[in-house]
């Protein structure tokens, strides 16, 4: 791993985690540290506990066993104060925007403002205005949600995770179901973000051209291991050596499914 | 910067100053220095503003070299500006701050003078609200009419190609919004046929009339409450229940789904919602009634010294097959109401989840109209009609 990142204080760090719905685990003993300034993404195939993994980090489903902290907090938090503490730090991106359908694009990314802050409602529509401009949304204040398209939901939602300027950044498949030249234009947001707020940015996603052009580090999970099976920078993974790993960097077929 | 930065970001957070000097006749030179952070941008903003409406008629050069922490409350106030000298018809400009701040400030058309973009949207006046309301009677009278149009023509293909047809889904609809509204439906019939019983005894004592409680009790539960009571509890449930899930599977797509895969949705969701609900509504009205007539037996038996025996026979004597056939026949037809309205207000719904919301409300509310007018179109009929 990159010596520059590692000097850097721990932003999440997920320890000894098991999850699971009923009786068996989706993954297991799972430990792993991301660190500020990091862009990791947590990839593999479908089904290995991607979101799972997502939602256990964001304290929407309690883990069997093992904890995440945030900073120096437990996600799982007991307390409301403390829970807004940790919360204000986090954005989250869901993987289909769950923006608000009843409110404007303005009123979803104003909505967590008007939560935390006491910013007068000037100051407030002024925020709005640059994050909607930061995700290429400068125009469209007053449009509902449904009244466009899927790529500018994303985008709309990542303004909406934005806006309280968290320090950690969840996003759940960010491009999926986007056009490459919108989803080129996404991951160039998101390494804006990165660069000029400092954000720490957590990437679900299985898309091998985002990972290439945007995350300095990638944990591999696999369905069978329930758990992490490589990490490190993305280009040393294509070239490892568990088949597992290529497989998926080289987009091929295991061996034993293919008939060779 | 450190996880615990927030932290150290608002403590010192107070830490700023503002130094504002004149560079030239027509320039305003605004140093920041310190942390512009959602803390402390309200009284930044004041500070500002106040030296700015001081000198209204100069450009501003905002200089940022000695700010540490500039967030997005921060990056608003510059933007506030901005549109305070464009108003003014004055430039702006930032000197020595970071690239992105720059492109970002750049990049926004500032809010002008505006109604602003939270600003709660303006209503339209009121003879556009009249216009707007008749004009959503005209649509909705030809999407119902479209909607029967399009029942019919399920029914009579449920007819004539029986085979295509869900049957599989009828048996289960029916207990869901049959068996399972037996014990409530029961509950509320027999409190009712109790209620009755008991309110007429107090009246009726009074002339030694109490053995005709029977008979208002059972003609009132088998002629009226017993089938309104039954609609009302089913279009609680189940009418409520069509519109929410068609109402959902519309925003899904999932109706759209069953369009291409070239199965009529109306035929395949709606007809066997109908059909169900019509054949298990007489059933419930059949048990209300049993129930009602069985509250008021237990009411006089307690209260009035009545025997059972006695209440039986007068209520046999008062109570013909046609009375409760007559109430039977009107609870199929609310029946076949609340199943279609339930139905239409889920495939009227536009938009996201607020819209089922809306749907769900109007099918109960709608239902209960449209029930209570047939059920005064029915007293009407079969007060001219002798069957």
């Amino acid at each position: 791993m990159d010596t520059k990142l590692e000097k850097n204080s721990v932003a999440i760090s997920v320890r000894n985690l098991t999850v699971g719905y009923g009786d068996e685990p989706i993954i297991e003993n799972v430990s792993f540290d991301i660190y500020t300034t990091q862009i990791a993404a947590i990839l593999g195939r479908s089904g290995c506990g991607k979101t799972t993994l997502f939602k256990a980090a964001i304290g929407l489903v309690e883990p069997t066993r093992g904890e995440v902290l945030i900073g120096a907090e437990n996600v799982e938090c007991v307390a409301e104060s403390q829970c807004e503490e940790v919360m204000k730090k986090v954005g989250v991106l869901f993987q289909s925007g769950a923006l608000f359908s009843s409110m404007t694009l303005a009123e979803n990314v104003a909505f967590p403002i008007q939560q935390y802050t006491d910013l007068s409602r000037k100051t407030i529509e002024a925020i709005v205005m640059l994050k909607l401009a930061e995700v290429g949304l400068a125009g469209y204040e007053a449009y509902l949600p449904n009244e466009l398209s899927g790529g500018m939901q994303k985008r709309a939602a990542l303004a909406r995770a934005m806006a309280l300027d968290p320090e950690i950044l969840f996003l759940d498949e960010p491009s999926a179901g986007l056009d490459p030249v919108t989803s080129a234009e996404l991951d160039r947001t998101i390494l804006q973000i990165n660069r000029s707020m400092e954000t720490t940015i957590i990437i679900i996603t299985h898309e091998l051209e985002s990972i290439f052009s945007v995350a300095d580090r990638a944990l591999m999970l696999d369905k069978t291991e329930k758990g992490i099976i490589a990490d490190g920078e993305p280009k040393d993974l294509r070239n490892s050596t568990d088949s597992r790993v290529r497989n998926f960097f080289r987009r091929s077929i295991p061996e034993f499914l293919s008939g060779n | 910067m450190e996880v615990s930065s927030l932290e150290q970001k608002l403590e010192h957070s107070r830490d700023y100053s503002i130094e504002v000097t004149s560079r030239s006749f027509d320039e305003l030179l605004i140093k920041i220095s310190g942390n512009l952070t959602v803390a402390n941008s309200e009284p930044a903003r004041v500070d500002i503003f106040k030296s700015l409406n001081s000198e209204p008629l100069k450009n501003v050069v905002a200089d940022l070299e000695k700010v540490n922490y500039l967030d997005s409350a921060g990056k608003a106030l510059l933007l506030q500006i901005k549109s305070h000298c464009l108003q003014n018809r004055n430039s702006f400009k930032l000197m020595n701050a970071p690239p992105d701040t720059v492109r970002m400030i750049d990049k926004v058309e500032p809010p002008g003078a505006g109604p602003g973009v939270l600003a709660p949207r303006p209503e339209p006046g009121i003879i556009a609200q009249i216009g707007r309301g008749f004009q959503g009677i005209k649509d909705n009278a030809v999407q119902i009419l479209t909607f029967i149009g399009a029942i019919v023509y399920a029914f009579g293909q449920d007819i004539t190609r029986p085979g295509k047809s869900n049957w599989e889904s009828l048996t289960k609809l029916m207990d869901k919004s049959g068996t399972d509204a037996l014990p409530i439906v029961s509950m509320l019939s027999f409190l009712m046929g109790a209620v009755l019983a008991f309110q007429a005894a107090i009246q009726l004592r009074k002339f030694g009339a109490n053995v005709f409680v029977a008979d208002l009790v059972s003609l009132s539960i088998c002629l009226e409450m017993g089938p309104l009571m039954t609609a009302i509890i089913v279009a609680g449930r189940s009418g409520a229940a069509f519109a929410a899930h068609l109402g959902t599977m519309r925003v899904n797509e999932e109706v759209d789904a069953l369009s291409v895969m070239g199965i009529d949705p109306i035929r395949y969701l709606v007809s066997p919602r109908i059909l169900a609900v019509a054949l298990v509504m007489p059933c419930l009205t059949l048990f209300a009634d049993f129930l009602g007539i069985l509250g008021g037996l237990v009411v006089s038996v307690i209260s009035l010294d009545l025997t059972p025996k006695v209440f039986f026979n007068q209520a046999y004597k008062v109570l013909e097959v046609t009375d409760v056939l007559k109430g039977l026949l009107k609870s199929l037809v609310f029946g076949i109401e609340i199943a279609t309205i339930g139905c239409l207000r889920g495939f009227q719904v536009r938009g996201g989840a607020e819209s089922v919301g809306a749907a769900t409300t109007s099918a109960i509310v709608t239902s209960i109209f449209v029930i209570t007018i047939t059920d005064a179109i029915f007293a009407v009929v079969y007060h001219y009609v002798r069957f």
